[in-house]
């Protein structure tokens, strides 16, 4: 198995400290789990996480945009990563039983 | 990566996607590892992108374009409704062969029905859309003349 990848979770957790532009965003995902996101696949992601209203651009930086999490993205973010820690624990309680 | 090589990957995506993120893209292709993994991962984000356009941000489609009007319910149901109607035929052709009838059967019935029941669809679209957008209807009165022939080269080839 592979590292962890769904890349607008990634991105949402990403961007959970503070605003960042993509290159940033490459380096803190692959920090945080160690899946190394290519950049058509962090633009997709960004892409549709602003359709959605979950996070929003700041004013471009050179040429460089940074994006921050909305109050939404903020919300959807915890939901996720609740029942992702929930999924785990049940996982991780299972192994001890067998 | 060169420069060269991030505005021609950025090309890839469709004008929507690039007139959005193209600038902040290609300033992330600069500053990333090049190699042949990223491009093809560009590559492959670009095809899909072009085949399920994303729309997000300032992206909305221009209800003008091709793309816009072809997504209207009087440009696509004559479409289908050729399209459903070669399938009649063929499946006709498949089962019964290719012999003429000296009754015509359920099959044609459906098929003469399908055929007919779009000529208002179509009128209806050229009268509402040929004015708004002409280049975008008038390419789609074109698919819709072109499924049309399809669909009618059966029973002329056959002479059903």
């Amino acid at each position: 198995m592979g590292h962890y990848s769904d890349p607008p979770l990634l991105v949402l957790a990403s961007l959970a400290n503070g605003p960042k532009h993509g290159h940033a965003m490459i380096e803190d995902i692959e920090l945080l789990c160690g899946t190394h996101l290519g950049p058509g696949t962090l633009y997709g992601a960004i892409a549709r996480l602003e359709q959605l209203g979950w996070i929003e651009p700041l004013p471009p930086e050179e040429r460089r945009r940074p994006y921050r999490i909305t109050a939404e993205g903020l919300r959807v973010l915890r939901a996720r990563l609740t029942t992702l820690h929930r999924f785990a624990g049940a996982g991780l309680e299972r192994l001890e039983l067998s | 990566m060169s420069p060269a090589l991030a505005r021609l990957l950025a090309r890839l995506y469709p004008r929507p996607w690039r007139e959005r993120y193209g600038a902040e893209f290609e300033a992330l292709l600069l500053d990333g590892r090049g190699g042949l993994g990223t491009a093809a991962n560009v590559v492959w984000s670009a095809v899909c992108e072009r085949i399920s356009p994303t729309q997000g941000g300032k992206m909305d489609r221009d209800p003008l374009s091709f793309g816009g009007v072809t997504r209207k319910p009087s440009a696509f149901l004559p479409l289908a409704m050729s399209l459903t109607a070669l399938a009649v035929v063929l499946g006709h052709i498949a089962i019964y062969g290719a012999a003429r009838e000296a009754d015509e059967g359920a099959a044609a019935h459906i098929w003469q029905l399908l055929m007919a029941g779009q000529i208002p669809v179509v009128a209806f679209f050229a009268i509402r859309w040929l004015p708004r957008a002409p280049r975008a209807a008038l390419g789609v009165l074109a698919l819709q003349a072109g499924a049309v022939l399809v669909s009618m080269a059966p029973v002329l080839y056959f002479n059903l």
